[in-house]
């Protein structure tokens, strides 16, 4: 019933967003032009954290864009909250969608909330940019999910990853014994899959059990005693940090030394943090954050904003600066910025070049492998 | 199919007991209050998130605990332990007192309709989650670690954990403590007098506001506890964390029979043990599924719940 309530709000608080945006509109003429870029993403509700930092990174980018270009243009953000939920995302979408004073969107960051709002983002030929989204069939022609021409992404997809994964955890185990589970979102489930078949081509390495928790649980001793009686020695969880972190602990306090390894998901400073000693040694796979990308930038960010940079801070920073450069160029048209945007090509601030391919997914895969060691993850080089 | 539940059965049973327990005293704060007022305190879940972030800043800020340092022993482990457990009821309690006076009181006053209550108990639950959730950032917030897991023995296979065997016998001692004063105090008597009839029970002299906020308070007191056993066990929660908490505390008070203080000790604890058996003998997927069709099941042959019909004797 909480949730329901809240859907509403979030209606509200978008329908109050879209006519506030149109009414700037009107009086923004004078020069230096204005031009309004959206961001979408869960800014409220139990995954707000991840589209807070998202933001903050997008917000980072508009600054100094502003702060440089002061004389041309003004760039203003348009946060558009979906809470990750794709009902919440098709009632907030369509005023986006309609409103053609916003140039791009960086996001959604969820695949299910990209999925729910495509429509109507198609339908007003708006030019997307995810930092997050990293379900397959979003670039897959022959699904129906396929965000093209308007989709884009600046993440590398799962079916990367899970093999990466799957090579991670059991690196330097020549008979690796591998327990799966995932969390049963959308975004755990199929990354649990491409982890089996990538556990395929691993020599030595054998599935021993499965399973899925809802991601509200936090008694994980069922899993555990299947952990145990599979008498697996690596397990492989593909949901988000803040249940892992509770899931290690009480695997480590069962007695399991068994290798722990999760994807992106998992990849967060927080986890070490929130599990304390029961981290270490965990390995986790991940793009390489602001931090190890560019410590300069890190301090930089941490300058300007107040806080440290978050979750697919590089990713969101990139998809942000990659829609501003369009603006700088000239493109102040829907049209003309999503042409800009499927010819680009460029570097982004960790180092990585960005292309897209015409389905919108970047040209190459990078997934770095990182170990928690004292508290922190460490970044021990691409996953070969 | 069977066979983790055959393997780890034991190890099974005590985690499914020690959560049990935990249901046991959240759903408590729902029954109790059900009992007096015939309405459901839908407040309760974040009453019982509340306890578990005053668990935390007890060891946290106050004792200055942290995710590194050494867990206590002796003297200063009991003591820091019995803070918490303090703490927690006290935040749970006054949180519950404040639901009352805030979303109850006034509207009872003014003899509002059922739903009326329902949706103000709904508004201040909203309140307190997002109040939590604007406080810690949305983000998880993880416990320092007080009481050492270590594990005391094995028995049939299975880790005997201190964390486990604190909660379980804790948290009996809490209930045993709470039904002997719902049955023998004078508070109680009168608590039972209004679930029985209130009308009666006013014109005998009973002061219904004062019985109606102390049974609030108890309610938040068991809620309170379970969040300390609850940071103990799992030494982690979020904004968030009540809704599940929640959903299953009620269904263990309406398994029972809600509005019956035994009923919510079979209910959590049947539904504790139900829950991690169901999700090893068929996949932690299949949970939720399991529990509710036991649910639905029990109320088709037993429409008040397993001890409904008791009601009349011990409610309270």
């Amino acid at each position: 019933m909480n949730k329901k309530i809240q859907r509403s709000l979030a209606v509200v608080s978008a329908a109050a967003l879209v006519f506030g945006v149109a009414a700037a509109q009107t009086s923004a003429n004078a020069a230096p032009k204005t031009v309004y870029l959206a961001y979408q993403g869960p800014l409220s509700g139990g995954e707000a954290s991840t589209g807070t930092d998202e933001q903050n990174a997008v917000k980072y980018a508009i600054k100094l864009f502003n702060a440089k270009n002061k004389a041309k243009y003004n760039v203003k953000l348009v946060s558009v909250d979906d809470q990750g939920d794709p009902a919440v995302a098709g009632t907030v979408a369509p005023g986006i969608g309609k409103n053609k004073a916003i140039l791009g969107v960086v996001g959604p960051a969820y695949s299910g909330a990209t999925i729910a709002s495509l429509p109507f983002y198609k339908a007003g030929g708006l030019a997307l940019i995810s930092p997050s989204a990293t379900r397959v069939s979003l670039t897959d022609p022959a699904s129906p999910d396929f965000g093209g021409p308007i989709f884009h992404r600046v993440v590398a997809t799962d079916d990367k990853q899970g093999p990466a994964l799957a090579k991670w955890a059991t690196n330097g185990n020549k008979a690796a014994k591998v327990f799966v589970f995932d969390d049963q979102s959308s975004y755990a489930v199929p990354l649990a899959g491409y982890v089996t078949a990538g556990l395929k081509k691993v020599a030595g390495a054998s599935l021993v059990g499965t399973d899925s928790v809802p991601n509200t649980t936090t008694d994980f001793a069922p899993t555990i005693a299947k952990i145990k009686t599979s008498g697996a020695d690596v397990v492989i969880y593909t949901g988000y940090y803040s249940q892992a972190a509770v899931f290690i602990k009480q695997l480590r306090d069962s007695g399991s030394k068994a290798v722990f390894a999760g994807g992106d998901g998992v990849f967060n400073q927080e986890f070490p943090k929130l599990a304390g000693v029961a981290a270490e040694g965990s390995r986790i796979t991940g793009v390489s954050g602001l931090m190890d990308a560019n410590p300069k930038a890190e301090a930089a960010f941490k300058k300007s904003m107040g806080v440290s940079s978050g979750v697919y801070a590089v990713e969101s920073f990139d998809a942000a600066n990659i829609f501003l450069e369009a603006i700088l160029k000239g493109n102040t048209t829907r049209a003309k910025v999503l042409a800009y945007v499927k010819a680009y090509k460029g570097t982004g601030i960790g180092g990585t070049t960005y292309q897209f391919t015409a389905n919108g997914d970047i040209k190459g895969d990078g997934f770095s492998g990182f170990e928690s060691v004292k508290g922190v993850l460490i970044n021990k080089g691409p996953v070969k | 199919m069977f066979e983790v539940l055959i393997d780890q059965f034991w190890s099974l049973t005590i985690a499914g007991v020690a959560l049990g327990f935990i249901y046991v005293l959240v759903s408590l704060g729902y029954t109790m209050v059900y009992g007096v007022l015939r309405m459901i305190n839908f407040a309760n879940s974040e009453i019982f998130m509340w306890g578990t972030f005053g668990t935390i800043v007890t060891s946290r800020d106050i004792f200055g605990y942290s995710q590194t340092s050494a867990p206590a022993t002796g003297p200063k482990l009991a003591l820091v332990l019995f803070s918490q457990l303090l703490m927690s009821m006290a935040v749970a309690g006054l949180t519950a007192v404040f639901v009352e006076f805030v979303a109850y009181r006034r509207l009872r006053a003014k003899g509002t309709n059922r739903l009326a209550t329902l949706i103000s108990a709904i508004g201040i639950s909203i309140v307190l989650s997002e109040l939590m959730r604007l406080l810690t950032d949305s983000r998880p917030v993880g416990s320092p670690r007080v009481l050492e897991k270590i594990i005391l023995t094995e028995v049939w296979g299975a880790n005997i954990r201190l964390d486990t065997v604190v909660t379980i016998f804790a948290a009996a001692a809490i209930y045993f403590l709470l039904e002997r004063f719902v049955k023998l105090s004078r508070m109680g008597k009168a608590i039972r007098a209004v679930s029985m009839n209130e009308d009666a029970a006013k014109l005998m002299g009973v002061n219904l506001n004062r019985v109606i906020t102390t049974t609030f308070l108890v309610g938040g007191l068991a809620t309170g506890a379970a969040g300390f056993f609850y940071i103990t066990v799992f030494e982690y929660t979020k904004f968030n964390i009540g809704f599940t908490m929640g959903m299953a505390a009620f269904t263990a008070a309406v398994l029972g029979g809600i509005g019956n203080i035994r009923g919510a000790f079979y209910g959590g604890l049947f539904l504790g043990l139900l829950e991690v058996y169901a999700s090893a003998v068929l996949g932690t997927q299949w949970k939720a599924v399991t529990v509710f069709i036991v649910l639905v099941l029990v109320l088709l042959f037993k429409p008040n719940g397993l001890f409904g019909e008791a009601v009349q004797t011990t409610r309270a």
